[in-house]
């Protein structure tokens, strides 16, 4: 299960690490639910004689479905994004990730990580920015890169923050760009965004695969071709990368029974609540499993946690 | 900048102590506390003096110091700020000193140099007790000492004494920690090293769950300001022959001087640091032999990021042993 902040993906895999089955829909902030629907979705693709022997979690809700999934991996998307991708192009020396809210450069050498950057301070030039402004555009965001294609003269967009690349944007629509020029142009400062925030002083080399949300553009993709000047490989699986790695992390726990669709029927809850320990006023964050406590927290010191006086 | 440090902020009372009644210095636990806390612990203590230290950084605490400070200072100021305000009330004076230069070729940030003056102007009424330490020029460690011990109506013998003692004190707890990690550098986990600015990386609350992050990964974490910093300053001439920073030196020069011990450095700094913006810059150009990653710290930050890149991290120096064996 590849949780992210957009949307949650989930892949079953077989020995070899094809995938069997996936799914792929919007978290729409809750990530149980999502979860919930995924193995839904999944069970009803495999046939009943099919145990599944290891569970493995991803993604920003990683920390909360791996307890409700009791998963015998729990990895940072970093590491998953790399290890479903080596699987699938073991070649592979840089990744170039972008999704809904943040965007990711990996570095690897001989299989290997040797490198990695984040988007920091700034959500610039991710699948959120570009879903913005497709409504902006009144473009449905799965044809924008379709729509890019068509451009035959990008307008130039500002690329360093995305404040002053909307006010461009809207200065060169009244200016009379057409809208494919427009969205081709946001698809260049999405890749110049990039290129100059997270790829700042990185070597990227080829074989270049690029994954996440917005690889799915087509528009994005043909701009990283022309402005690194090399070849992209984009996996038809690209948006599966992260929960194919975490599955395969996963891979060889023992396990001490398969793991049970039958979760679905069990109702969790999250409470949050505000430690009053001392003067940090840590948020907890309990989770419960039919009003049992499974899990909990958030708390910046040992004291207390999970203890009676910190469940709700 | 008002000219000497040790004139301003006397409480309007003056020393108006009673014979045989104690005096109690409070000393804010933020930046160079975490250098010299045993050096002034001592001195005041030998001087008959009651010292009370802040409490360790709490939200709270942060919060009042972000709200003391102008938007453009940096964290550890606005949580020094926060300390300050902590210890108003508590104690007859507030130890700040100024920092400018240990010597030719040595410099503290400027924040260091207007220290009091920045305490002054946000609290015009906070009894301030401050040393110069500019050496080249006129106010030697041991010269600001005198002054404050006069201050205080101490005399100088007293003073000296306190001073020296105090100076011992320092320099037997930083060869204990320092035996102590070279200990954690023989250990056989994965070894971090930490090369942040002291008051960063031991605060409790901004620092701490750094450490703590690494320690859940199974990691070791080392420290560049438990590591000779004489030796260091030597070090750093690896990286850069024109660095002047004297605490920015210390740290980086650790790196050159313990990487074929650990595996892996973390450069930590707080967002906006002047200092570690240019030096850390000039570290990840220049140190290429060794896996490094920098975590920019900020005041709005939450965990859900940091723990990302810190596991990542803690994976990548796994591997990367795992394929050398």
């Amino acid at each position: 299960m590849d949780i992210g902040s957009v949307s949650t993906k989930g892949v079953v895999v077989d020995r070899d690490g094809r995938i069997m089955a996936c799914e792929y829909l919007w978290t729409q902030g809750d990530p149980v639910s999502a979860t919930k629907k995924i193995i839904i979705s999944l069970q009803k693709q495999l046939s009943a004689r099919v145990s599944i022997e290891s569970v493995g979690t991803t993604g920003s809700a990683r920390r909360l479905i791996g307890a409700m999934l009791e998963a015998d991996a729990i990895k940072n998307e970093i590491t998953a994004h790399a290890k479903g991708t080596i699987a699938r192009h073991p070649d592979v020396r840089t990744i170039i990730e972008i999704g809904g809210q943040d965007s990711k450069l990996i570095l690897i050498n001989g299989c290997v990580v040797t490198d990695y950057a984040m988007n920091t301070l700034c959500a610039a030039g991710t699948g959120a920015f570009l879903s913005s402004q497709a409504k902006r555009l009144d473009i449905p965001v799965e044809e924008l890169g379709d729509v890019a294609l068509r451009s035959r003269h990008p307008a130039k967009i500002a690329a360093r923050c995305t404040v002053f690349a909307e006010s461009d944007l809207v200065h060169k629509a009244q200016a009379g760009y057409g809208k494919e020029d427009l969205v081709a142009g946001l698809c260049h400062a999405v890749v110049l965004n990039y290129l100059n925030n997270v790829g700042k002083g990185k070597q990227i080399l080829e074989p270049i695969v690029f994954q996440g949300g917005v690889s799915k553009n087509k528009g994005v993709v043909q701009a990283f071709r022309e402005e690194l000047g090399s070849d992209i490989s984009v996996d038809a699986d690209s948006h599966l990368m992260g929960a194919l790695g975490a599955a395969l992390l996963s891979r060889g726990a023992k396990r001490p029974k398969p793991f049970d669709c039958d979760i679905v029927d069990l109702h969790f809850q999250t409470g949050a609540h505000t430690c009053p320990g001392c003067a940090n006023h840590c948020e907890i964050i309990s989770f419960y499993r039919d009003g049992s406590l499974l899990d909990c927290w958030g708390n910046r010191c040992e004291k207390g946690l999970g203890k009676k006086e910190n469940v709700l | 900048m008002l000219e000497n440090g040790n004139t301003i902020g006397e409480p309007k009372d003056g020393i108006l102590k009673k014979q045989g009644e104690k005096m109690t210095i409070g000393i804010p636990r933020a930046l160079l506390y975490y250098r010299y806390q045993y050096l002034w612990k001592t001195f005041f203590t030998r001087l008959g003096c009651n010292v009370v230290i802040s409490a360790p950084t709490s939200q709270n605490m942060l919060a009042r110091g972000i709200a003391l400070s102008v938007g453009e200072c940096c964290l550890p100021v606005k949580i020094f700020m926060g300390h300050v305000a902590s210890l108003l009330g508590r104690c007859d004076y507030i130890l700040i000193p100024r920092f400018e230069t240990l010597g030719k070729g040595e410099e503290f940030c400027v924040r260091f140099w207007g220290l009091p003056d920045i305490v002054h102007n946000t609290f015009p009424d906070a009894p301030i007790l401050s040393y110069n330490l500019q050496d080249h020029k006129r106010g030697s460690e041991m010269q600001g000492f005198w002054q404050i011990g006069l201050r205080l109506g101490k005399s100088p013998a007293q003073t000296v004494a306190a001073y020296r003692r105090g100076v011992q004190e320092q320099l037997r707890q930083d060869c204990l920690v320092r035996e102590k990690q070279e200990l954690l550098l023989a250990a056989s986990g994965l070894k971090v090293l930490f090369a942040a600015q002291s008051y960063l990386i031991h605060d409790g609350y901004v620092g701490a769950p750094l450490i703590r992050m690494i320690e859940e990964q199974g990691g070791v974490p080392v420290f560049a300001d438990r590591c000779d910093p004489m030796t260091c300053r030597a070090s750093a001439k690896t990286l850069s022959q024109d660095l002047y920073w004297t605490v920015n030196k210390e740290i980086i020069g650790a790196i050159p001087l313990t990487k074929k011990e650990v595996d892996g450095v973390l450069l930590i700094t707080a967002f906006p640091c002047g200092t570690d913006s240019l030096v850390n810059e000039l570290v990840l150009r220049r140190v290429r032999d060794i896996p490094i990653a920098q975590i920019v710290l900020d005041e709005q930050q939450g965990e859900s990021g940091l723990q990302t890149r810190m596991e990542c991290f803690m994976d990548i120096l796994s591997e990367r042993r795992r394929s050398h064996a």
